[in-house]
């Protein structure tokens, strides 16, 4: 399996490194991604980030093994401009994404082509059938995001949490082999 | 006070317990989830597992075996897991087939969900199981969770393509459910607008 660029135009999806520490600290502890970093468990979501704690996060992910955690490369700047997960805990049958960009990079088209590229390594490079996005309600943006890009909802988990004074729900979203292949345009070509 | 119901205690795990834990996660009818099969998993598996456990104040989770008080035996176990402290639990429950059909599993869940709700205050309770499961889904309906999520063909089991379910039981649906306990906690969220 594999073999497919992780690349287009103007990003290159690669792995993460210790040097990635400060771009990652940086828009880590930007406000506008407080509660959705997408970052692993044991790390606190909602709060301010230490370099130390960042450090945690690369070591983290550095020891997937159901999964992997790709860097966002903006190729003209040569920066680090966010990164994307997929990961299949229990069954790579049923993978599911995220993705975060950097507040200043948004509304540039950045995360679709992240997205295409990652959905499209799913279904043409591993044995997925149906791919999960897992949004807070509150992240309209994201849930707008999803949809554009044929996740459809599949329900609302409720009390996922509190967040500025409000419980809010975890939207599942999903997206199956055979509805991606139809946006393609019914071919499996690459 | 041990976890009783009418039927059911809930009680410690023990080493002996783990003989009969291999035996259920090998049965195809007790283990939902395909993936985890081969059913290879033997007693000292289990064992192993067991004696890794070490002593906390602030448990995770935690796996329950139901013992029968009319008979003394072990009618299978019920667990809770990915704990957020005050807030969500998921609970987990496998019933020896030689129990189906006696309520054993709705009183051990029951049993359960009183200590989850009235002794850790959580505000909501979670299950995961699929749609080839309708006496899980039934069981779950019989204490008010309610069908949350359901994930398109993400479960491959015994030759079909079947749905995650996600069910959800708050807990405003909890006590609404059960007019003779009283809520006596604050919901923080209904605190602050003076509710």
């Amino acid at each position: 399996m594999g073999g497919r660029s992780f690349e287009t135009e103007r990003i290159a999806l690669r792995a993460l490194d210790p040097d990635d520490a400060a771009p990652l600290h940086s828009y880590l502890n930007d406000d506008a991604v407080l509660g959705r970093r997408y970052v692993p468990g044991s790390v606190r979501d909602a709060e301010p980030l230490s370099r130390s704690h960042v450090a945690g996060i690369l070591e983290e992910w550095g020891k997937e093994k159901t999964g992997f955690t790709l860097g966002v490369l903006a190729k003209a700047s040569g920066r680090l401009i966010g990164h994307a997960t997929c990961e299949w805990p229990w069954d790579p049958h049923c993978p599911s994404i995220s993705l975060v960009i950097a507040p200043s990079e948004q509304r540039a088209g950045y995360g679709s082509e992240v997205v295409r590229l990652l959905v499209a390594h799913l279904f043409l490079d591993t044995p997925a059938h149906t791919i999960t996005g897992w949004i807070a309600s509150w992240n309209e943006p994201a849930l707008v995001f999803a949809a554009a890009h044929g996740f459809a909802e599949c329900g609302r988990i409720p009390r996922a949490g509190v967040r500025n004074g409000s419980y809010y729900e975890q939207v599942v979203v999903d997206l199956l082999r055979r509805e991606w292949t139809a946006r393609q345009g019914g071919s499996h070509a690459a | 006070m041990p976890l009783e119901g009418d039927l059911v205690v809930l009680r410690e795990e023990r080493r002996g317990d783990q003989k009969l834990f291999a035996e259920w996660r090998n049965d195809l009818a007790t283990q939902a989830w395909g993936q985890s099969l081969p059913p290879s998993f033997t007693e000292e598996m289990h064992v192993k597992r067991f004696e890794a456990m070490e002593f906390s104040f602030k448990p995770a989770g935690a796996r329950l075996p139901i013992v029968h008080k009319a008979t003394g035996e072990v009618a299978g176990y019920i667990a809770y897991t990915d704990l957020e402290p005050r807030l969500s639990a998921s609970i987990g429950l496998v019933v020896a087939k030689a129990f189906w059909g006696t309520r054993v599993g709705l009183d051990a869940q029951e049993t359960l969900l009183r200590f989850l709700f009235s002794e850790l205050g959580l505000r909501v309770v979670h299950l995961w199981t699929h749609s080839g499961n309708p006496r899980a889904v039934g069981l779950a309906e019989k204490s008010g969770f309610r069908i949350t999520v359901r994930i398109r063909e993400a479960v491959y089991k015994n030759g079909k393509l079947l749905d995650t379910l996600a069910m959800s039981l708050t807990r405003d649906d909890y006590y609404a459910r059960r007019p003779e306990l009283t809520d006596a906690l604050p919901d923080p969220v209904r605190a602050l607008r003076g509710v």
